[in-house]
């Protein structure tokens, strides 16, 4: 019993690790703003320490940019029944995130993500954030 | 019974108790060396981070400098450095700063590596999740020469204090005390004190960076012993824009001077803290500080107690291209050395072709370097060497082991000539050697081919770009500024030149830098070997030499350093792979290439922005926007002090709009 229990911490652990971000996404993205984009996957990039879905969607002044959306690393992803085929370039999705600190940088730190053709979602459900 | 006993039993009793003595005696200093503890304390194994520090599992807030000696640059560079640094290319793999790396969650392993006859460790090797091994060497060899590489984890060694373990590291990149911002530079010490207390580590940590605080930042972290754990691992394997967005792979995030307020926005759920104590300073670390919380003391009139860093950090940078009247040969890779040669790196590649040189130094220098080259080539090439098969048993056509004989009985053979030279400008340190250096070498010839200038006899073969060629001479009737033996006997003008064979078994191709340092610059690389050498576009030691009066600008070398940085690839986790050698400064990689990139590119963003609001070069230079890298790549004296680099760079983005 106690053998089982010390396992469970481990894993529990070692998950938890896994998430661990190599920088801070406080220090990276402003948390207390979100923005929206509507846009078609271009590139998803499935990988450790952080995965990242690259879109092309229109800037706040209308240009098309592409767009760096952070998502979590692998282990969390897969966790929350994400996987590399999940996203498939040219998919229309509907994002939600925290745009970064610095002034005109494309990138995003992912809050919930939308694919409307089928209704996959990811962000609405418990432990679905990323950390 | 003594007295019963013969006289020969007796003595050899005295003599058997005598020898236990001096056996004795002699093992005694076995133990009792000063550099470890009688029995050495065994920190091997696998150890969990004690969780109780604010930056081991939360998000450190943006702009928190607590308890954090900074100093007015420290604060600077780390306002204006953005968190998201971590996606250009070339960062995002990097490994945690070694400051934070044991505030790193995964745990950490420490293995021990003996000598097999004593038993002594020779090496401690720390792991941890994302780091690269680090050896901690405890055999007393020396710390390397300044103009040796820096690394993510740095140059270890260790010696016994008691029981604790003292570790001192230098040659580490610039990174940061823990995540969220707050910088170091590259010229730090770390020293680490671990001492084990039964199944606790407890490791002090002494982060020395007198560039960026007044004195340095200690902090203690705590380890427990759990051998059922194991040291998380994470790979590191994305494409390398993936964290990118935009288009631009050369993108630099960065703040500009007062643009980065974000520790106001969480100041406001944090009433009780000062944002003064927040930003860091001396005057802030100490328990004296509170007394100018309810007033009762002036902060400008408190004074706290101090340490002061342990080196001369001025000392350290320009150690790195000394001028000492002296050639110090550093072997890089392949077929490729570094000759620091009194403040100036000269390039070479030897092999059993002959010789090729990157520059030629300062004319006074040229009999040290053409010595220097000539021992290397020697050594490399033509080194004696021990008889390796006797008899019938030695290979080849030659007969009964005559090869082998006439290696042992005759005198090496000569040195390989230099066949080329390639002068990456027409400043006077990589031309001066020139003439002497093209007259001991040989490019062979036939008279009307095989060259662009035709009968230049039995020299080495000088290459540069057309613009070196013209800065060096001149019309006829007038006065060059070199001498004749000294100019290019082949020059290139498109964008790049592929000499025309391999040299030394490899390609070398000349890569123009348009407008940089001036207007013919070079970037020479050797593919095999995958080496760069970077002439005057990159230093370690200064900000760029820019001649805006010879075609040179601040756009131009930081284009230069974005084409260093798409040819080469680090090996893993950003560090190593391609070499760089600049013309000043130590051997460096594609991470210290881009340290040097992103700190132009903060210096033209800040120049550029104070010219949109109207100011002249007199009011940008008082703004200090280099105030930050001053202490780092600045000078008020000598030949390129930081006021001739700022109107330099001021000077060219006027020019350009």
């Amino acid at each position: 019993m106690r053998r089982t229990v010390l396992l469970i911490i481990s894993l529990a652990l070692l998950a938890g690790t896994a998430a661990y971000a190599h920088h801070s996404y406080g220090a990276t993205y402003d948390t207390s703003r979100e923005i929206k984009l509507e846009g078609k996957v271009v590139q998803f990039v499935f990988r450790n320490p952080h995965s990242f879905v690259h879109v092309q969607a229109p800037d706040p002044a209308g240009a098309e940019q592409r767009w760096a959306v952070e998502w979590a690393g692998t282990s969390q992803l897969s966790n929350s029944g994400v996987s590399r085929e999940s996203l498939k370039v040219g998919d229309d999705v509907i994002i939600v995130g925290r745009p970064s600190r610095v002034p005109g940088e494309y990138r995003l730190l992912m809050v919930t993500l939308k694919r409307p053709v089928d209704g996959f979602t990811w962000g609405t459900k418990g432990g679905e954030t990323v950390d | 019974m003594w007295g019963d006993m013969d006289n020969a039993f007796r003595n050899k009793i005295v003599h058997m108790g005598l020898l236990l003595t001096v056996g004795v005696l002699m093992s005694l200093p076995a133990f009792a060396q000063p550099a470890r503890p009688a029995i050495p304390i065994d920190i091997a194994g696998e150890w969990r981070l004690e969780n109780n520090e604010e930056d081991t599992t939360a998000q450190p807030p943006l702009g928190d400098y607590l308890g954090i000696p900074f100093n007015d640059a420290g604060r600077m560079r780390s306002d204006t450095t953005a968190e998201s640094i971590w996606g250009i290319p070339e960062f995002q793999c990097r490994p945690h700063a070694f400051p934070h790396q044991w505030r790193g969650l995964g745990g950490a392993r420490i293995l021990k590596e003996q000598d097999p006859l004593t038993r002594d460790v020779k090496t401690y090797h720390i792991q941890f999740m994302r780091s690269l091994d680090r050896p901690v060497f405890m055999d007393g060899r020396p710390h390397p020469p300044a103009w040796a590489p820096h690394t993510w984890t740095g140059f270890s060694t260790g010696e016994w204090i008691g029981n604790t373990l003292k570790v001192t590291t230098t040659h580490l990149k610039d990174g940061y005390l823990k995540r969220g911002g707050p910088q170091t530079s590259d010229m730090y010490t770390m020293t680490e004190y671990i001492t084990r207390h039964d199944d606790i580590l407890t490791i002090v940590t002494y982060m020395d960076d007198p560039l960026y605080e007044d004195e340095p930042y200690i902090q203690s972290t705590t380890y427990y012993y759990d051998p059922a754990s194991t040291v998380a691992t994470e790979t590191c394997n994305g494409s390398a824009f993936a964290e990118n967005g935009g288009t631009d792979r050369h993108h630099v995030p960065h703040f500009l001077p007062g643009q980065n307020t974000a520790w106001k926005d969480w100041l406001k759920n944090e009433p009780g803290i000062p944002e003064e104590a927040v930003r860091g300073g001396i005057k802030t670390v100490y328990p004296e500080y509170r007394s100018t919380l309810n007033g009762s003391t002036p902060i400008a009139s408190l004074t706290v107690p101090s340490s002061k860093s342990t080196f001369a950090v001025d000392k350290r940078i320009a150690d790195q291209s000394p001028k000492d009247g002296q050639v110090h040969v550093m072997p890089v890779q392949g077929n490729i050395y570094m000759l620091v040669a009194d403040g100036t790196n000269i390039t070479v590649s030897v092999g059993q072709e002959g010789v090729l040189v990157v520059n030629t130094g300062s004319a006074t220098m040229s009999d040290k370097i053409l010595a220097a080259i000539n021992q290397l080539s020697s050594s490399v090439t033509a080194q004696a060497a021990t008889n390796k098969c006797a008899g019938a048993d030695c290979p080849g056509i030659w007969g009964w082991s005559s090869p082998y004989i006439n290696s042992i009985i005759s005198s090496p053979a000569p040195s390989k000539p230099i066949r080329y030279i390639v002068n990456t400008s027409a400043a006077p340190d990589h031309i001066g050697g020139n003439e002497k250096l093209a007259s001991a070498g040989y490019f062979p010839r036939v008279a009307g081919f095989g060259a662009a200038v035709e009968n230049v006899g039995r020299i080495a073969s000088i290459v540069a770009h057309e613009n070196v060629l013209n800065r060096m001479s001149a019309p006829a009737g007038k006065q060059a500024a070199a001498p004749a033996a000294a100019l290019p006997t082949d020059t290139y003008f498109d964008e790049f030149n592929k000499l025309p064979a391999f040299v030394n078994g490899e390609a070398v191709v000349l890569y123009h830098a348009p407008a940089a340092n001036t207007d013919g610059d070079s970037l020479v690389f050797f593919r095999r070997s995958d080496v760069i050498s970077a002439g005057n576009i990159f230093s370690t030691v200064s900000y760029p030499i820019i001649d805006i009066d010879k075609g040179g600008s601040i756009e131009g070398v930081i284009n230069g350093l974005n084409q260093i940085l798409d040819l080469a690839v680090a090996e893993y986790r950003g560090q190593g792979g391609t070499y760089v050698i600049p013309s000043h400064g130590r051997l460096s990689d594609t991470a210290d290439v881009a340290s040097y990139r992103n700190m132009l590119v903060m210096v033209r963003d800040r120049v550029q922005d104070l010219i949109k609001k109207g100011m002249t070069l007199e009011q940008v230079k008082a703004a200090k926007p280099t105030m930050d890298f001053d202490g780092r790549y600045g000078s008020n004296s000598g030949s390129w002090t930081t006021a001739m680099f700022l109107e330099a760079v001021y000077k060219s983005l006027k020019e350009k709009k």
